[in-house]
């Protein structure tokens, strides 16, 4: 098994990992760097559970080459809250409005909706739904996920939603 | 209740931070030393005979630790009524069947090994139907039962029957009668984390499992019972759950997966992990149960029910797990679902080679109401009688003892209906009616006070308090997400007099715990939170104790100080009687004051500062403040007849739905749908709508869009690709109505609501659609191609 | 166990020169959204997958005499182009539908023509619009009208060392109004049951000047629907003639539709005839003047 060299930016830090070429983002990120909170769902890109950021946009990391992540930057839960720990607004709006039950979904569900909202502050809920419509959720029924994403959206300004890296 | 500091508000999930953190450790993410990796390789027939199982192969490849098959572990049965074994041998009954199982060094070495195993099937006669394998003749999925006596038919010795009144009697008095036949199909629970755990053996063979089950305690034992017969008689067992993914039923009872991964721990003496795949997870966790109704019913001229008599048949596939219980909590609906005086239950479960069945959120009462739900409409109908003013002619009340013997104490039934009627509009949308537009309603009955399935309901909880006024709470339940740390930690906060910040827990672990029956049947919450009250006490005398104990030193220690700084000082002339007995004392939000004079300015102390005084002071006074309690509930177990008030209290509740159906395509959009449910009191509101919305949303999946396509015994689609679970962009405008009328029994007056929220909505969406277009679709899921062949047919 | 090497070739150049070396040993991979998933599912792989994300000047959506637009396109880059959805209506339909947000992010729209799954989304559009498909190969250049690139379930003309370099779309296109409608049974994470495209020109008396009629699901390929196309022309767009045209396309002379575990062929039909008079009404009143 040919093992392969990557260097890209991880939650703002340069990193670099030799990994076996066929890893995908997801076992990478979950074995190399034993950052958990990506999950692997269903392995096939069905279920959202996996979700990470990668230049800015929403990827199932579960379907994404490694070798594909050389030069890029990469964001996942670990990487959102700021550096001296205070909660992203999206992570505060998730625990007050009930966005998490069992949590399983909760890391790909909030990087959806990370995407969205540094890219659109200010989104219907149209829009919202539309971000996670790839992020399966059976315990809440999305309804208080949606509302925690408008909340985090009312509640902060620009500079707070993408002050983190 | 604004007299409460933490009961009734919506506290935010800050104790779960680690969930949004991607901190919280699931199953997934566990890694124990040395770990190994189980798969497990399932029968390529639905019924055929093993000759020959060649694992050489499979063996020799690098990276493999153990391969097991039937024929090297002791050939124990295990499962409720003992039909199967964890792995088998001679014959596989169902496409599922696991005929070995491997541990290797990583998960892709070890699906690698299933591939090189060879196992060589005999295909025999199978049989997909539950009605043909009632047939004589049909082929026997299983030859002999547990004591090995020979079965001459397929049908599982579990007769439900339930029997009050007389049916006869019923008919007599009956003005109007109607026959109805329906029928629900297997759906899956779709948990989003994976089924999976890791055993784990000491050098003696004690076990430690970690797991993801609801029943820490009864699994525990389940277990030992399984050891006692693999010779590990008397090695103990710890059951500890990582964070769960999600239950809804899966996580009831010790799935054979459990026992395949202490085998290979067993043999390869390592950690083994075994963790599905959600392909897996559709064809090889067993779903909810399916079930055939004929159901009948009459009322009187007025409306008033007369009889309920309904006989179901139920699909139970190849083995026996919980789905074959479900009729003991159909019984509930059957009997209990409004005032109806004459009731016949009678259910029969058959064997197949389909996939069997486990429990899934509402256990039975979704099929069951989904019958009798249909009958009322149908009955209303033919008696002319509008469908709510016929629901509320026959509601539940307060005070009922129905023919189950269920005691009916606090009940909003009439207020669920009622606010359903006018949420939705009803009288003017049925004055007023729009094409292809109708509004339809259902209502539930659930067990909400505990539930005596077992011959013990009980719930035992340990509070301690150290000296910096942290407590820790060692809970026996487990939580599967729906918010379980949060609401008994504001539980104990409010019991106890401190906030909700200062309450630490511990769930889920059998080293940790006293005992509970187990998180289901909607009951955690009313049981953990009523031993959590009762424990309070216990505890809050002893703080008190301490109270009176030493108040007056630190007061008049304070004075002292005082002076000696300001030598002008003049000691308060106080009336220390006041703390002087326990009894005058209370907590509040951390300060401990007297009763009669709560705002007195040297009285009221924060209890943080008592206990730091009061705990390790010295030899023969050092002490520490915990305390335990057990609560049992005052229930009945169910008679030999099925009767029993086997919970203190219940839920009702009433769904609402307005529907539009697009008569080209068949397709149903929800306009509105209301959920009105009786919760005695709301513990966290936002928490509690969580429960309603994610029950009602898989209520709207079971009666609409999901469904496990089996074709001859095979799951067809195994995947989020083909199984239709509903996504965020399938928006379903829900209006909550929370009742709260309070419950004596209840925590706080809290009763159970998990279950509730799925019940009644696909019968409410079936009903609304037969207001929408005349025509009534009597087998879930209610697809646009049924409806359009049911517009066909009517015309 | 599932093993291959990725290599990540910079210009077509070093495309076709691996695929000189490795031959059928190789398989091209874009996005990843199909190729990796196919691999989980029968796990197996080839023995060398070739990237194409490094040819970047291959995304691209321009507008010059007709419109082009790059194979390596992102669905994402399709959706949220306002060009596309002013002018290309059908194709920013099907493009916005697919999957999810995170599939929209990385899959591109060459990769999901080449993949050629009866059920793809954009293929249904690009037939309607009358796409071109230009394809590059180490002889050099060629351009197959989309109608004859695809042979049957997953296959295309498309040579194994062939790169889909372009869509090009006739500027006539640009007087049409067009309009996609995937059917399916919740609205994300779908495959389509069926998919119908339809785009529409409109003479001077409101009479439809031409029409194109595409249908996905309907057969082992993409098709277009050409004798309900020919009985639209010169008619005027009203219920009963939609109605007829819907019947038509659903019928024996336009398609061949099956049985499957997914959807009867008879609730097929019945959508045909319901969405062909629908998405016609809507690409009509998306025709710009």
């Amino acid at each position: 098994m040919k093992k392969v060299s990557v260097s890209f930016t991880l939650n703002g830090d340069p990193v670099t990992s030799e990994v076996p070429i066929t890893w995908s983002l997801l076992k990478t990120l979950r074995e190399y760097f034993e950052l958990n909170g990506a999950k692997k769902g269903c392995g096939v890109g069905e279920c959202g559970a996996c979700t990470v950021i990668v230049d800015g946009d929403a990827v199932s990391s579960c379907l994404y080459p490694i070798p594909e992540i050389e030069g890029r930057s990469v964001t996942t839960i670990e990487g959102i809250a700021s550096a001296d720990g205070a909660l992203h607004p999206l992570q505060k709006s998730f625990l007050e409005n009930n966005g998490v039950q069992c949590g399983y979904c909760t890391s790909g569900m909030i990087m959806s909706a990370k995407s969205l909202l540094d890219q659109n502050p200010d989104p219907t809920e149209d829009e919202i739904r539309t971000s996670i419509s790839g992020n399966f959720c059976r315990c809440t029924g999305y309804i208080q996920i949606v509302e925690a994403i408008g909340m985090a959206a009312k509640e902060s300004d620009r500079k707070e939603l993408l002050n983190f890296p | 209740m604004s007299e409460y500091l933490y009961v009734g508000k919506s506290i935010p999930r800050t104790i779960e931070t680690d969930k949004v953190t991607g901190r919280a450790i699931y199953i997934d993410d566990l890694k124990r030393p040395g770990m190994l990796y189980g798969k497990i390789l399932y029968s390529k027939y639905a019924h055929a005979k093993i000759k020959n199982i060649d694992k050489s192969k499979a063996e020799k490849l690098p990276g493999v630790r153990a391969i097991l098959t039937g024929y090297d572990i002791p050939d124990v049965r295990v499962g409720f009524i003992k039909d199967q074994t964890v792995l088998k041998r001679d014959v596989v009954r169902q496409f599922r069947d696991e005929v070995a199982a491997v541990a290797a060094i990583s998960p892709e070495i070890a699906e690698e090994a299933l591939d090189l195993i060879k196992v060589e099937y005999e295909e025999l006669p199978a049989v997909f139907d539950p009605v043909e394998a009632m047939k004589e003749g049909a082929p026997l999925v299983h030859e002999v039962d547990a004591r090995g006596r020979p079965l001459k038919s397929n049908l599982l010795p579990l007769p439900w029957k339930f029997y009050a009144g007389d049916i006869e009697t019923g008919r007599k008095a009956s003005a109007y009668t109607v026959k109805d036949s329906v029928s629900t199909t297997w759906v899956n629970q779709c948990c989003m984390g994976p089924s999976g755990c890791v055993a784990e053996f000491d050098m003696n063979n004690n076990l430690t499992l970690y797991d993801q089950t609801n029943v820490i305690h009864l699994g525990k034992q389940r277990i030992m019972e399984y050891f006692a017969q693999i010779g590990l008689k008397g090695k103990k067992v710890r059951v500890v759950n990582t964070i769960v993914g999600g239950s809804f039923g899966t996580k009831l009872d010790t799935d054979i997966y459990e026992f395949i991964c202490m085998q290979l721990a067993l043999k390869t003496r390592k950690p083994v992990k075994i963790l599905f795949s959600r392909e897996e997870e559709f064809f090889a966790l067993p779903p909810r149960q399916p079930a055939i109704f004929d159901i009948e019913q009459g009322c009187d001229k007025e409306g008033r029910l007369t009889f309920r008599k309904c006989e179901a048949i139920l699909d139970n596939g190849a083995y026996t797990s919980w789905g074959a219980t479900t009729p003991s909590v159909m019984m509930m609906p059957m009997s209990s679902l409004y005032r109806v005086p004459n009731v016949s239950f009678e259910a029969t479960c058959v064997y197949t080679n389909n996939i069997y069945c486990q429990a899934m959120r509402g256990y039975g009462n979704p099929q069951a109401s989904f019958a009798v739900e249909t009958s009322m409409d149908t009955l209303a109908e033919e008696a002319g009688i509008d469908p709510a003013e016929f629901r509320l002619i026959n509601r539940n009340q307060s005070g009922d003892e129905t023919p189950q013997r269920l005691k009916i104490t606090s009940c909003g039934m009439e207020e669920c209906i009622n606010s359903v009627k006018e949420k939705l509009d009803w009288d003017k949308k049925k004055k007023d009616k729009k094409k292809a537009r109708g509004v339809g309603m259902a209502s539930l009955i659930h067990v909400a006070g505990g539930a005596r399935v077992y011959m013990s309901d009980g719930h035992g909880i340990m509070i301690k308090v150290d000296q910096n006024g942290w407590i820790d709470v060692f809970e026996s339940g487990t939580d599967q997400g729906q918010g379980s740390p949060t609401v008994i930690s504001q539980i104990v906060a409010e019991a106890l007099g401190f906030k909700p910040e200062d309450v630490s827990l511990t769930m889920g672990d059998t080293g940790l715990s006293l005992w509970d029956a187990g998180t289901h049947a909607s009951r955690h919450t009313f049981m953990a939170g009523n031993a959590a009250i009762r424990c309070c006490e216990k505890v809050k005398k002893q703080i008190l104790d301490m109270a009176v104990q030493y108040m007056p030193k630190l007061i008049k220690g304070g004075f002292k100080r005082k002076k000696r700084k300001d030598p002008d000082f003049v000691e308060p002339d106080l009336d220390y009687s006041l703390i002087s007995n326990p009894e005058n004392l209370d907590i509040k939000d951390r300060m401990v004051f007297p009763r009669s004079d709560p705002d007195h300015p040297y009285f009221k102390m924060d209890v943080r500062e008592i206990v730091r005084s009061g705990l390790h002071v010295g030899v023969g006074d050092s002490r520490v403040v915990v305390a335990e309690e057990f609560y049992d509930p005052p229930t009945e177990m169910l008679d030999r007849e099925m009767k029993g008030n086997l919970s203190m209290t219940y839920a009702f509740g009433t769904t609402g739905v307005e529907v539009e159906v697009d008569e080209e395509t068949g397709e149903i959009t929800i306009l509105k749908l209301i959920a009105a449910h009786d919760v005695g009191k709301a513990i966290n509101p936002t928490l509690l709508l969580g429960q309603v919305y994610g029950a009602v949303y898989t209520g709207v999946g079971y009666g609409l869009t999901e469904e496990i396509k089996v074709v001859n015994g095979r799951v067809m689609n195994p995947s989020f690709r083909d199984y239709k679970m509903l996504t965020a962009k399938d928006v379903i405008p829900i209006t909550p109505v929370v009742i709260e009328p309070g419950d004596e029994d209840g925590p706080f007056g809290a009763k159970g609501i998990g279950e509730p929220g799925l019940v009644p909505t696909a019968p409410a969406i079936a009903n609304a659609i037969y207001d929408a277009i005349g025509v009534r679709i009597t087998d879930l899921p209610i697809t646009p191609e049924k409806i359009l062949t049911a517009l066909n047919n009517k015309q | 166990m599932i093993d291959y090497d990725y290599r990540k070739p910079q210009s077509l150049k070093e495309v076709f020169s691996l695929f000189k070396e490795y031959g059928p040993k190789a398989t091209m991979i874009a996005g990843g959204t199909d190729v990796m998933v196919k691999i989980r599912n029968t796990k197996k792989a080839p023995e060398v997958l070739i990237s194409l994300r490094g040819l970047k000047d291959l995304r691209y959506i321009r507008k010059n005499n007709g419109y082009h637009i790059g194979a390596l396109t992102t669905h994402r880059m399709l959706e949220q182009s306002d060009l596309v959805k002013t002018e290309l209506s059908a194709l920013h339909d099907g493009a916005s539908e697919v999957g999810s947000v995170q599939i929209r992010n990385v899959a591109t729209v060459g990769g999901n023509i080449c993949n050629a799954a009866p059920s793809a989304d954009t293929s249904g559009p690009l037939l309607a619009l009358d796409a071109t498909v230009v394809l590059e190969g180490p002889e050099g250049r060629r351009s197959v009208p989309i109608a004859d690139f695809f042979t049957g379930t997953y296959r295309t003309v498309r040579k194994a060392d062939e790169v889909l370099v372009e869509f090009r779309i006739p500027p006539e296109m640009e007087g049409f109004g067009s309009a996609y409608w995937k059917h399916s049974r919740r609205k994300a994470m779908e495959l389509p049951l069926l998919g119908i495209s339809v785009a529409l020109k409109l003479s001077e008396n409101k009479e439809i000047s031409d029409a194109r009629i595409s249908l996905t699901v309907a057969a082992p390929t993409p098709i277009r629907a050409y004798k309900a196309e020919e009985f639209l022309k010169g008619k005027p767009l009203d219920d009963d003639v939609l109605r007829e045209a819907g019947k038509i396309a659903s019928s024996r002379d336009c398609c061949s539709l099956r049985d499957s575990l997914r959807c009867a062929a008879w609730y097929r039909e019945k959508i045909i005839q319901v969405f062909v008079p629908r998405m016609a009404r809507l690409a009509a009143e998306r025709i710009r003047n």
